[in-house]
């Protein structure tokens, strides 16, 4: 149930999907304070009162087809997938019931070394991705960020692989990596860094190099854009200034865009790493988490739980777990750097 | 206005047809037309056309029963996940259920078919590994439809005579390698699905081991299971079999043979007619096949596998569902079977038929003695889940991350703890707990109350 409101996101890939998945919980007390209007001058108290009164009224009918489409279609299933985790319900093994365990699913995924691999996998995979994924980016937006003849054309071309759904991106990538075929083993071999026969695949080490290869390709483009924006907010005047202080290059960019950056990057950093921590599809194509299971992610192993093993109780307390996990993460981000997004400007 | 008076008598005759059918999903069985039965199998192809054609003549002799075909997927992970969802649901439809060989003791155990003892199939006159595979707690649950066994190609033009033994397999394909007559010496399955299973199993019977034992305890992690995985790690890391088949299926190991690439395959018999067709194949006319080797102390052992017939235990025909399954595994539709899409029949009788010398692609003589020695995989109802721990384990050991006798101990520890939460431990009995489903709603339980 869980699965819907998270792979949504993965799947899709989409920047939107982040945020409402996670966000909603903070929304009824957001609408209770919209309702507040500023005091009118020369109104007499108990008129205004109940003119508030009748605003709150108003705004809590506004808001409540979004809270009940949000109760239905993220708490309820997030209830239910809570439901189903504390309970014994093995499709495969219908003759043990549907009995009640309490923790024991939870207990389990704590003394399951395929889950804490997994969990090990997802945090590679995410900081190897988000950090490569920052870098160029940032080098990207720089670059686009130049006036020069054909800029839009050059925009638009660089978006292109973000644009490509993930499922294909991920076979054209394994494609390429793909044994003695792939290309990238017959220019590799030619130059002499490794044998031809040097299969990708199942070497855990090595699988992970077109995993997050397949991944930074696909999502540097939608970083660059992001920081983009933020480049275009700097004020030109501040390099000017910059430079007739007598600053270079480099020093104009640690002490004017990099600070100016902040915020962009910040929020690049969410969603890529909220992003990254659920993903499924490339991995599920590219490799099906093996070899063995060195490249599965927890949202992969969630999915083969209950998919796959049809074990909806270990699996819906796997996917409570990546719920917990995100939420965390998202919360860390609003609380501890939200501040930046949205406090004043320095 | 005459548009629109077409256009009433168009909705009126719409809506009658509606009631018409609304009624006669209420009465469930229409009155004059006999029974309904689903059939769910394999339906593609040339497969299709032979079980539509057997299916006419089954109702032509049987006016009283319609049998309908419920396309379900080809692929078995995904048949599988379905009928476990329909059955989990109680559905009575499909009525006759195909089952990959593996999923019988399985459906059994949970309720999901019937037993078909009380039908008193003709079970002498099928392979009794095949009636083995099929049997859970001493009953029948499902017919052999049509029979796979895990082969060893080899290549004619290369090796003098087909390898007995591990060691003379590998002697024979590193002499040809040497030779440069072929870059790989022997490909299999070695991907991480069922099919690295049967190949392992291949070899463990070779060296005289067991996933389970009679009693169902588990052994993989006892001496030859461990000699038999190092056997399959060695011949990878000396070159014998390629790296690259660590992510290879049937059919790449098919290309690969095919091409003149490898000295010697391990495949289902489906193989044998692609690699004769001279169209395709680079060694056509130039293999054969043979049992797969064995180790001192071991037997030669091929996998089996294939299709059952079941009936759907919340059926609510369970005697038409029965006469079809009977109907279809008939020695003349096996043989027609044969003869159109090369299934091996699952009656050892029908070898001695010279009409089955012309269907199929192997000697007849040879296929028989191949499959009367094959193994089936453990006969427990929670099968698909060892397979999987044991599928991670294997691939682990065979891309280097971990020692084959360190990820067998690990696999048995698995399996040893999912048979006792699935209360299959040493000394539980699930016979006691085969439950009867539905609280009385079963076929079984109505045909048992006399209806």
């Amino acid at each position: 149930m869980l699965r819907g409101a998270e792979d949504g996101g993965a799947m899709g890939r989409a920047p939107r999907s982040t945020v409402p998945a996670h966000v909603p919980a903070r929304a009824p007390g957001g609408g209770g304070r919209v309702a507040g209007g500023p005091p009118g001058a020369g109104v007499p108290p108990a008129a205004q009162r109940s003119m508030e009164a009748r605003e709150a009224r108003l705004a809590w009918g506004f808001v409540l087809p979004a809270l009940a489409a949000i109760a239905l279609i993220a708490l309820f299933p997030l209830g239910w997938t809570v439901w189903e985790s504390l309970h014994l319900h093995d499709l495969r093994m219908p003759w043990l019931g549907r009995p009640f365990v309490g923790l024991d699913h939870y207990a389990e995924a704590l003394g399951d070394e395929r889950f804490w691999g997994a969990l090990l996998h997802t945090a590679i995979f995410t900081a190897g991705s988000v950090t490569l994924e920052l870098l160029l980016g940032l080098v990207l937006a720089l670059a686009l960020n130049r006036a020069y003849r054909g800029r839009g054309l050059v925009r638009m071309a660089v978006l292109v692989p973000w644009a490509i759904p993930t499922v294909v991106a991920a076979l054209v990538w394994r494609f390429m990596f793909e044994g003695q075929a792939g290309i990238v083993n017959a220019v590799l071999a030619d130059v002499g860094l490794i044998d031809r026969s040097f299969v990708w695949f199942i070497d855990a080490v090595a699988a992970w190099v077109p995993v997050i290869l397949a991944d930074v390709w696909k999502m540097t483009p939608f970083v660059a854009l992001l920081l983009l924006a933020g480049l275009q907010n700097i004020d030109a005047e501040l390099y000017e200034a910059a430079r007739i202080d007598g600053a270079g290059a480099w020093r104009q960019f640690v002490d004017v865009t990099l600070p100016l950056l902040k915020p962009a990057i910040l929020v690049a950093l969410i969603f890529r790493t909220l992003d990254a921590f659920r993903v499924f599809d490339l991995i599920y194509v590219m490799t099906g988490g093996g070899p063995g299971t060195s490249t599965e992610p927890i949202a992969l192993y969630a999915f083969n739980s209950l998919l796959n093993y049809l074990r909806f109780g270990y699996g819906s307390a796997l996917s409570v777990i990546i719920f917990l996990v995100t939420f965390g993460l998202a919360l860390f981000y609003i609380r501890v750097l939200g501040a930046d997004l949205t406090g004043e400007r320095r | 206005m005459p548009r629109l008076a077409r256009a009433r008598t168009a909705v009126r005759r719409l809506m009658a047809s509606l009631l018409a059918a609304a009624a006669c999903t209420a009465c469930g069985q229409p009155a004059g037309e006999g029974v309904v039965v689903r059939f769910s199998g394999s339906a593609l192809g040339a497969e299709a056309e032979v079980l539509r054609a057997q299916l006419a003549r089954f109702m032509e002799a049987n006016p009283g029963i319609r049998v309908e075909i419920q396309p379900t997927p080809d692929a078995a992970d995904q048949r599988h996940q379905l009928y476990v969802q329909w059955l989990n649901a109680r559905a009575g439809d499909p009525d006759v259920l195909q089952l990959d060989v593996i999923w019988t003791p399985e459906f059994a155990a949970a309720g999901w078919i019937l037993p078909l003892d009380r039908f008193a199939p003709p079970v002498d006159s099928f392979f009794p590994a095949t009636i083995e595979a099929n049997r859970w707690r001493g009953r029948l649950f499902a017919l052999p439809w049509f029979v796979d066994v895990g082969m060893l190609y080899w290549r004619t033009d290369l090796l003098p005579r087909a390898p007995e033994t591990f060691e003379e397999l590998r002697a024979f394909a590193d002499e040809a390698r040497a030779r440069g007559a072929t870059p790989y010496g022997f490909v299999w399955q070695g991907a991480r699905y069922e099919g690295l299973v049967t190949v392992f199993l291949e070899h463990l019977g070779g060296f005289g081991g067991a996933i389970l034992d009679a009693d169902g305890r588990v052994v993989v992690d006892e001496e030859p299971a461990v000699r038999a995985l190092e056997c399959m790690r060695g011949a990878v890391e000396s070159g014998l079999v390629p790296r690259a088949a660590l992510t290879w299926q049937e059919e790449q190991t098919r290309f690969a043979f095919q091409n003149g690439q490898a000295v010697l395959m391990r495949n289902w018999p489906y193989a044998y007619a692609l690699l004769a067709d001279s169209a395709q194949s680079r060694v056509a006319g130039r293999f054969a096949v043979a049992p797969m080797p064995a180790a001192p102390g071991g037997e030669p052992t091929a996998a089996l596998g294939g299709a059952q017939l079941a009936v759907n235990a919340y059926t609510e025909h369970p005697e038409a569902a029965y006469a079809v399954i009977e109907y279809l595994t008939r020695p003349e539709q096996m043989l027609e079977r044969a003869r159109v899409v090369g299934q091996y029949p699952t009656r050892p009788a029908l070898y001695d038929d010279p009409a089955l010398a012309a269907s199929l692609a192997v000697p007849p003589a040879q296929a028989r003695a191949i499959i009367a020695r094959a193994e089936p995989r453990p006969v427990t109802p929670v099968y698909t889940q060892l397979s999987e721990l044991l599928q991670v384990r294997l691939h682990r050991a065979l891309t280097g991350q971990q020692e084959p006798a360190a990820a067998l101990a690990d696999a048995a520890r698995e399996m040893r703890r999912l048979l006792e939460r699935a209360g299959l431990g040493p000394g539980a009995s699930v016979a006691a707990g085969v439950p009867v489903p539905g609280g009385g709603a079963s076929a079984e339980a109505r045909v048992a109350a006399g209806r």
